[in-house]
Parts: structure tokens; C-alpha cells; sequence
């Protein structure tokens, strides 16, 4: 189905419904193996198998090659129903050798991690912002000068915790910020995706 | 001679820099550290550093005082020797331990950097002028009117060549600078994806649905009133209707639709 006719046929499918609430008798067959928690062998102290971090190093197909601060190499298989980020939910082909990655999957027998869901590049950083140009935010993170890029029509402000807004005038030099957003890797500079601050 | 009354004015300039910065070093309570936390610290070590940043406190409002009575060859001299050594100083800072605070003119952290640097080669430029003083500088002053403008313009330098100072000046013009037009006001009004998503958390629908849900969101996209976004259910896809322009966590609406027969396939 080409994606214009599934993107259709979708919405179709779930304003057509009135249902709200999805009970029981509407979630259709459910095998009960998809219901078992998945038994984890692992011992205390050990790094979590179905999570993964590191920086990519090589793309084959639909598989990442990732290397840690450890040095420990993973092998993480995307799919269709892997979900990433990258500053906005995006397509696999967004992610490029070099950039940093958090993954949560299922580690498979083979060692492999199959991807549930992927983040590239993200950030989270307390800042202090020191200067607001056109479309461009300078912020001082424990001395270091970043450049924050406004990326329009993604960009958000969450002004003392009430729902994102797209307005981002009400930000102020030298105030305090907390910023989620997409290294550019081997940079100095993020693309923002939220800003939260007090107005 | 023009010379003269530039020359005359530079012991002020550069007096004035060092009493001001001996006037932290030796008087304030928290110069000790303050002088721990600069670079001052990787050249001497933790345990006499307090002991030199006074002895080169003492020495510059020495030298400050030296200049700015009239005894200024002798200060000149000083001042230059004292600049110099300064410069050094940033340069060993710079390269040993760039993230630490050079400690010149009081307690904030300021790391070395391009503007730190402009200032001690001002000050020893300045230094070197003075050298060639003929006149005590209040003379200079009176004598010629520009030599007042020379020294507000010169003083004026160094506060702009000083990071310490920022939160003086720079900070209060950047939030003029705002108030007047603030650069990132005037986008476009859109629904970020955040707020969409918070709505769904707090809906009914996600909530009887969330345990079934493997990924964070899939695609989504806008359809007249209603952003739709998708989700990784197992062998199924989760579809949210969310309402785009109205807070109402009540009318979300969600559908398990069979994933595509493709979609396992890596």
C-alpha cells in the first residue's frame, strides 16, 4: 500500500470508530505469549540487555553497529515498527554514522537488539541562556558556549510546565532554561526541539 | 606634542585597572577561593596560592600607586614588566587549564579567552605609552580636553574587554534588546508535537492502551481537526486520533489496525 493510501486508510479507520475506550472484547485475539513479561536472566549491578547507548559506527542494511564509552560493541536491528527520534519522529534513513544513540528492544538469542525505539542525538541540558539572536540561541552549559538552532514548526517552549507552545518570545537573557534537543555531532551546537523555562 | 598627552593619560588608565584589581584580591572575604578556583592554583600549587594571589595583589596596587603619583616613570616601568608577566600568565592559563578562571578582577568565573587577552595587550600597551609621560597626569588632563575623552574611551575598553563585568552592562542590553523586538517572536503558529502528546497521556484511550505498546511514536500527521499519530503494538499497529486545536483528553480516539505484512521485516 503506498504511504499516502495507508496514511489514508488509517485515519479512516480510527475516526470511524466511536469507541474510546478500548475494552477488552475490542482488542481482538490476543495470544498469551504476547502477554507474558519476557523473563530477564540478569543479575544485579549488570547493565540493562534491552537498552543501548552509544555512537554509531557502521550502517548495514537495517542494522546499526554502535560502540559505547565502554567500547562495548552492539548490533541493533530497525524496523518498520521501530519508532525514532531525531529531533522530530522520523524515518530509519535519519540515522548516519557518527551520531550518539539511546535504543530500547528485546535483546534477541543471537545478541542482537531488535529496536523498539530509537533516539539520535538527544540531549537534555540545563543552560543558562546568554544571548537570543534570529532564529539562534546562545546558552552557557557549565562554561561551555552552545549554539542552540530554532528549528520552525518543531521548536517548543514550555513556560512553567503548562503545555507546549510554539511561542518562544517570552524566553529571556540570562535566566535559567532546561533544553531537549539534537547534537549536532562533533559540534557545538543542538537543534532545539523543547525548551522549558520559567516566564 | 600630541604625543605627550596621550602618553600622559595612560598611567591612569592602567593605575586605575590595577589598584581596582588589587582591591579584590587583598580586601575581599572570599579571595581565598577565589584564587583556589583560577589558574593561579596549577601554577603554584593548592597550598601557597592564596599567599601569591595576595603578594600579586600587593604588587599590583604597588605599581597602580606607583603610577598614579607622580613617580610615573618608575610605575611605567613596573606596569610594563607587571603587563607583560600578565600576558604570560593568561598564556600558560590558556594552555594548562583553559576552563579555569584566570582570577585577574574578581570572583566570577570568567575562563581565558580572546577578550582577556585584548585586555592585558591593551594594558601593556597602555603601559608602554606611559613611558614616555612627560607631565604628572592631572596636568594632562587639564591641559588638553580630548585627554579626558581618551581616558572615559580607554576605560571604557577595558569594561567591554572584561567578561566580570558582563552581567553589568551586556546582560541588561541584551534584555533591552529583547524588549524592543524580541528576534524569535513572529512564528508561525503551529501545535507542537509535545503538546499533542501531552493531551494523549492524560486521555483514557492511551491509557487503556499503553500497555500494549512497544515504540515512542511512529509518523504522525494532521487531518482536519485531528492529529493522528501511530504507535508499534506487537503484531499491530496503534492509531491515536488527537484533537489538534482543542484541549479535550475525553474525545481521543484509538483503533488497533493489523500491522503492514512487511513491517517485521529489518
Amino acid at each position: 500500500m503506498d504511504p499516502l493510501g495507508r496514511r489514508n486508510f488509517l485515519t479512516r479507520a480510527v475516526l470511524g470508530t466511536t469507541a474510546t475506550v478500548v475494552g477488552a472484547t475490542t482488542m481482538g485475539a490476543l495470544a498469551p505469549e504476547a502477554l507474558a513479561a519476557p523473563k530477564l536472566d540478569v543479575e544485579a549491578g549488570a547493565p540493562d540487555p534491552n537498552f543501548v547507548e552509544g555512537r554509531i559506527t557502521a550502517i548495514r542494511g537495517g542494522m546499526l553497529m554502535t560502540t559505547d564509552l565502554d567500547r562495548v560493541i552492539n548490533r541493533i536491528h530497525m524496523t518498520k515498527a521501530t519508532s525514532i527520534w531525531k529531533l522530530r519522529p522520523t524515518t530509519a534513513d535519519a540515522a548516519k554514522v557518527g551520531d550518539g544513540l539511546y535504543a530500547r528492544g528485546v535483546r534477541m538469542p543471537d545478541g542482537t537488539l531488535a529496536a523498539d525505539a530509537l533516539w539520535l542525538n538527544i540531549v537534555n541540558l540545563q543552560v543558562h541562556i546568554t544571548s537570543i539572536g534570529r532564529s539562534v540561541m546562545h546558552m552557557d552549559h557549565n562554561g561551555e558556549r552552545l549554539v542552540g538552532h530554532v528549528v520552525s514548526g518543531t521548536t517548543a517552549a514550555i513556560y512553567n510546565g503548562t503545555p507546549a507552545v510554539s511561542d518562544l518570545s517570552m524566553l529571556q537573557v540570562g535566566k535559567h532554561a532546561q533544553v531537549i534537543g539534537a547534537w549536532r555531532p562533533d559540534t557545538n551546537e543542538v537543534d532545539l526541539a523543547t525548551v522549558y523555562a520559567a516566564a | 606634542m600630541v604625543i605627550e598627552w596621550i602618553a600622559g593619560v595612560q598611567p591612569v588608565v592602567v593605575g586605575a585597572v590595577l589598584v581596582w584589581a588589587s582591591y579584590f584580591k587583598l580586601v575581599a572575604s572570599n579571595a581565598p577561593a577565589a584564587a583556589r578556583r583560577s589558574a593561579l592554583s596549577r601554577l603554584v600549587g593548592k597550598e601557597r596560592v592564596v599567599g601569591a594571589y595576595r603578594t600579586v595583589g600587593a604588587a599590583e596596587l604597588a605599581v597602580g600607586a606607583l603610577l598614579l603619583l607622580p613617580t610615573s616613570f618608575v610605575g611605567a616601568s613596573s606596569a610594563v614588566v607587571l603587563t607583560s608577566g600578565l600576558v604570560g600568565y593568561l598564556g600558560y592559563a590558556r594552555w594548562k587549564a583553559p576552563d579555569s578562571s584566570c582570577g585577574c578582577l574578581g570572583e566570577k568565573h570568567a575562563p581565558v579567552r580572546w577578550r582577556s587577552f585584548a585586555r592585558a595587550g591593551v594594558l601593556v600597551a597602555a603601559s608602554v605609552l606611559a613611558l614616555f609621560a612627560a607631565a604628572w597626569w592631572p596636568v594632562s588632563l587639564v591641559d588638553s580636553p580630548l585627554a579626558s575623552l581618551l581616558l572615559v574611551a580607554e576605560l571604557a575598553l577595558v569594561v567591554t574587554l572584561s567578561p566580570e563585568l558582563d552581567h553589568r552592562w551586556l546582560i541588561p542590553l541584551r534584555r533591552w534588546r529583547l524588549r524592543m523586538a524580541h528576534p524569535l517572536g513572529g512564528q508561525a503558529f503551529e501545535v507542537p508535537l509535545e503538546s499533542t502528546l501531552e493531551q494523549l497521556y492524560k486521555s483514557d484511550a492511551y491509557r487503556g492502551a499503553v500497555d500494549r505498546l512497544r515504540s515512542e511514536v511512529l509518523e504522525h500527521w494532521d487531518e482536519d481537526d485531528w492529529r493522528i499519530l501511530t504507535y508499534a503494538a506487537g503484531a499491530e499497529t496503534a492509531v491515536f486520533a488527537v484533537p489538534l486545536t482543542e484541549y479535550s483528553p475525553t474525545s481521543v480516539r484509538v483503533v488497533f489496525v493489523p500491522a503492514d505484512a512487511d513491517m517485521m521485516v529489518g
